[in-house]
């Protein structure tokens, strides 16, 4: 069953086309990784999917709803949650009170959010952070917080942006057992942005590689790693030439 | 008819003494992205500078602009390395009750100096003397002269912007601070240098206006608010921008005068039972709210 | 039922806190059998009266991060439905005050959905400018007296008149706002912790994650808007009963709005405690300072140079408050 389907979505910023007639789906179930090269129209995606950018043109169907023209706060309620790569902490909310702060989205009572948000922690063993204040907290720790706080809102669709960028391995290790907890226990279907190419590779079922703006490659992990034109779009046209002219 | 005339150069006029008074604001925003609630209030001091430079000296009021302006410029550092400074480091709340302080702080002092009274200019060349440009149109000098020095003013602090190698640091502060620091620019000294500018160009306002307008310690407020919406009007940040959007308000300051106008020419009973006098600067405030509401990035630009 | 146990429920706070907060609020009970002058009664009136007022700026300013500079156009809306309601037609201030809320939040929504489409300055600017206009309005407004206001005398009444809310004696004041009080702390202990209170923190904290939250920020913001607004016109209301003086000069001047936002922000904004601690300090410093610098030196202004110095000095180093410094303290020892 399709769960979201992008149809020639484009999206210009001014005179700058930062997503160019991208289109691909996905099914229920499924865990898929979009990489590409800095700049090549990754996060804006999923900022158009999420509602916070209006596209230029094209269509996004999500469980059988075109959600082209709902704002943020709507997408979000039709069961489509996201994480964001930048995440500046203002305020002064600790880690539970940020994830019931997704919670609400089900429930107005507080009690019952406050026993959604623990169970979430738990899950994703970080209910001994639950009092500290998230601005507190490492990068690594805030990335796996916000993760949990898009679970709070219990989605159909979780959209991950970068959680795993400047973590070290071990770090890179326990979110990836936790992308795959809520993966496969919780029945979340993902999607994620990353650049740590271990993680994509080892987690993911499938992968789209945007460069430019356009969609240039689409397949299973293993045949990205080796596709000509992904290989280019990130090392170079010089280095291809270069690799076969040495080769040749 | 003449109303209408009239009207319209008195709001030109006004106008471009008014952008003169929003151009400190404008270039402080542009350069730190803070906005001064004192902006007014430097005005007042110019206005007190400028009275009381003329009736210790005996010499005409137009004259104490050069004090005026030494005096504004010295407090807009002061402020900055004494206060600003510091309120930057925290969030935009504290910047914005920071300012807010200084306002209350200068006005109050001046109060405790000066007291409560109004004071006006009584001599002067210019004082009491105008042009009739016929169809009964009379300009008071004063306000001639100051609108002809407004522009002087506003040209030379362009020129300073755009023709000069610390004008063009300033602008290089303003487009981005982390990359001119790394150019070497003391980024810190511009941000004096923009509260400099900014506080002795508004005082240069003030002892320009004192010559047609009475000054007590609470006159700031409004021409805060009028400074406010000049900017908003012509884009934040934006100095060609705050000229034009000066013309603007300053008419708009007229509209009793061309309600006036409707309400004989046409006349209209119910616009003449309406007291429009008393909302002459009402007008400006439903300006800005409407301005930002609707055109948020002003009429002229905005801030790349 | 769940609404009003969590109003009642204070157990997140230190028992230090607690302790401390019973201790102010038997104070205040008992605090009319001291031997007092009817200056100290008059001050503590205002204090609660600004303690109020700062609450319900906290929610939107404080909670919700929106600095609004424009909350004396609501002290005017209450003070004058209920001031020309009771010197026109008679009308008692219990069928006033909610009146007078109904207007204020209905004046509240049709600002309030253009005003918060802005951000940061823009928006503080802006609720400035609304407040000046309705100023403005009102000044020349014969109805309600234009710039000359309205009277209450209390001669026509019978005083002690509990309908109306005119009384002689100042404790009968001190009872009733002493009252709204308590009632107003139980109401935002309950707000900050509803579903609109997390939300609100949430915006506070970054808006395009509350949005990607399914929280409409817009409408968030607008809500709670309302609420404090409705806070401010009670009390605008009994203000107008309290003072039964009223111009627009006074009660809806800037000067009004920034000592509203000050309380808040002076003793710890989006804290429960900050509104109540900021008006502590500044109401009477601000009282004691006028009578003693102002009136019997006559300096002129100079209680308001303190005041703006103090202002000044929160700014540039502590912006979170008196609260603010307290809980630093507190994470340093448990550090």
């Amino acid at each position: 069953m399709t769960l979201l389907e992008v149809q020639h979505l484009t999206k210009n910023f001014g005179g700058l086309t930062a997503n160019d007639d991208i289109s691909f789906h996905m099914e229920k179930g499924e865990l898929v990784g979009l990489i590409g090269p800095n700049g090549a129209g990754k996060t804006t995606l999923f900022n158009c999917i999420s509602g916070l950018h209006a596209v230029t043109s094209g269509r996004i169907v999500f469980d059988g709803e075109d959600i082209t023209p709902l704002k943020a706060h709507e997408v979000a309620r039709r069961g489509l949650a996201r994480t964001f790569q930048v995440y500046v902490a203002a305020g002064d909310l600790t880690v539970e009170e940020n994830v019931m702060v997704g919670c609400f989205m089900k429930t107005a009572s507080r009690s019952r959010a406050r026993a959604h948000a623990d169970q979430i922690l738990r899950e994703l063993n970080i209910r001994d952070l639950s009092d500290y204040m998230v601005s507190e907290l490492p990068v690594a720790a805030q990335k796996r917080v916000t993760m949990a706080t898009a679970i709070g809102s219990d989605p159909k669709l979780l959209l991950l942006d970068e959680v795993a960028a400047g973590l070290n391995p071990n770090e890179v290790e326990a979110i990836m057992a936790s992308i795959r907890h809520v993966h496969d226990e919780m029945g979340i279907t993902v999607m994620l942005i990353e650049h740590v190419m271990e993680l994509v590779m080892k987690v993911t079922h499938r992968v789209i590689v945007l460069d430019y703006g356009r969609k240039i490659a689409e397949g299973d992990p293993e045949s990205i790693s080796t596709n000509p034109q992904v290989i280019k779009a990130y090392l170079g046209e010089r280095y291809v030439k270069e690799q076969r002219s040495s080769a040749g | 008819m003449d109303i209408l005339v009239s009207s319209l150069f008195a709001g030109l006029l006004i106008g471009m003494v008014l952008a003169l008074v929003a151009l400190g604001l404008t270039i402080i925003f542009g350069v730190m992205d803070i906005v001064n609630f004192a902006h007014g209030e430097f005005l007042m001091i110019g206005m007190y500078t400028g009275l009381l430079t003329a009736q210790a000296t005996g010499v005409d009021p137009l004259f104490t602009l050069p004090v005026a302006g030494a005096v504004g410029f010295a407090l807009g550092i002061i402020c900055y390395y004494g206060f600003i400074k510091f309120v930057m480091r925290g969030p935009m709340v504290a910047q914005l009750l920071g300012t807010f302080g200084l306002m209350l702080f200068l006005r109050n002092l001046a109060l405790l100096i000066f007291g409560s009274e109004d004071r006006s200019l009584h001599h002067g060349v210019l004082v009491g003397k105008s042009f009739e440009l016929g169809m009964g149109i009379i300009i008071p000098a004063t306000k001639l002269a100051a609108a002809g020095l407004s522009v002087a003013a506003f040209v030379a602090v362009w020129l300073l912007m755009n023709r000069t190698k610390v004008g063009k640091a300033l602008t290089a502060t303003a487009l981005n601070p982390q990359g001119a620091r790394y150019m070497g620019i003391p980024t810190e000294r511009m941000n004096a240098l923009a509260w400099g500018i900014g506080g002795g160009s508004a005082t240069i306002a003030g002892a320009l206006i004192v010559n047609f307008w009475s000054v007590n310690p609470f006159v700031g407020l409004l021409f805060t608010m009028i400074a406010f919406a000049i900017v908003a009007l012509g884009g934040f940040g934006s100095v060609p921008g705050a000229f034009f959007a000066g013309l603007v308000v300053g008419l708009i300051t007229e509209i009793p005068g061309f309600w006036d106008f409707m309400s004989y020419t046409f006349e209209f009973e119910w616009m003449m039972d309406v007291p429009m006098t008393s909302f002459k600067y009402m007008w400006v405030y439903v300006a800005y709210f409407v301005i930002m509401v609707f055109r948020p990035r002003g009429l002229f630009g905005w801030k790349q | 039922m769940e609404t009003i146990k969590n109003a009642l429920d204070f157990s997140d706070f230190p028992r230090l806190d607690l302790t401390v907060a019973g201790a102010v609020a038997l104070c205040l009970i008992i605090f009319p059998l001291f031997p007092l002058s009817s200056f100290a009664m008059s001050t503590m009136i205002q204090f609660l009266m600004f303690a109020l007022y700062g609450m319900g700026w906290n929610t939107i300013g404080g909670y919700g991060g929106q600095v609004d500079l424009g909350k004396a156009q609501y002290v005017g809306i209450g003070a004058y439905t209920t001031a020309v309601m009771l010197i026109r037609w008679d009308i008692p201030f219990w069928v006033s005050m909610p009146i007078g809320v109904c207007f204020a939040v209905t004046w509240s929504f049709i600002i309030g959905y253009p005003l918060f489409r802005l951000k940061g300055h823009y928006f503080a600017i802006a609720t400035i400018a609304t407040s000046l206009v309705l100023k403005d309005i009102f000044e020349v407004w014969e109805f309600v007296g234009a710039a000359r206001g309205l009277e209450i005398s209390p001669i026509k009444y019978h005083p002690p008149d509990f309908l109306r809310l005119i009384f002689r004696e100042d404790i009968y004041y001190f009872y009733f706002i002493l009252g709204f009080f308590f009632l107003g702390i139980l109401y935002i202990n309950w707000f900050r912790k509803s579903r609109l209170g997390y939300q609100l923190r949430s915006i506070k904290d970054n808006e395009d994650m509350a949005r990607s939250l399914g929280i409409n920020v817009h409408w968030a913001k607008i809500k709670t808007y309302a609420i404090a607004t409705g806070f401010v016109s009670v009390v605008g209301s009994f203000h107008a009963c309290y003072i039964k003086n009223i111009e627009p000069e006074d009660t809806m001047s800037l000067d009004i709005s920034i000592l509203i936002a000050l309380m808040a922000m002076l003793g710890g904004a989006g804290s429960l405690w900050g509104p109540i601690i900021g008006a502590g300090i500044l109401i009477p410093l601000k009282s004691y300072l006028k009578e003693w610098l102002g009136a019997q030196a006559g300096l002129v202004g100079i209680d308001l140079i303190l005041y703006a110095l103090i202002i000044m000095l929160i700014s540039a180093y502590e912006p979170r408050g008196v609260w603010g410094i307290i809980e630093k303290i507190r994470r340093r020892k448990r550090a």
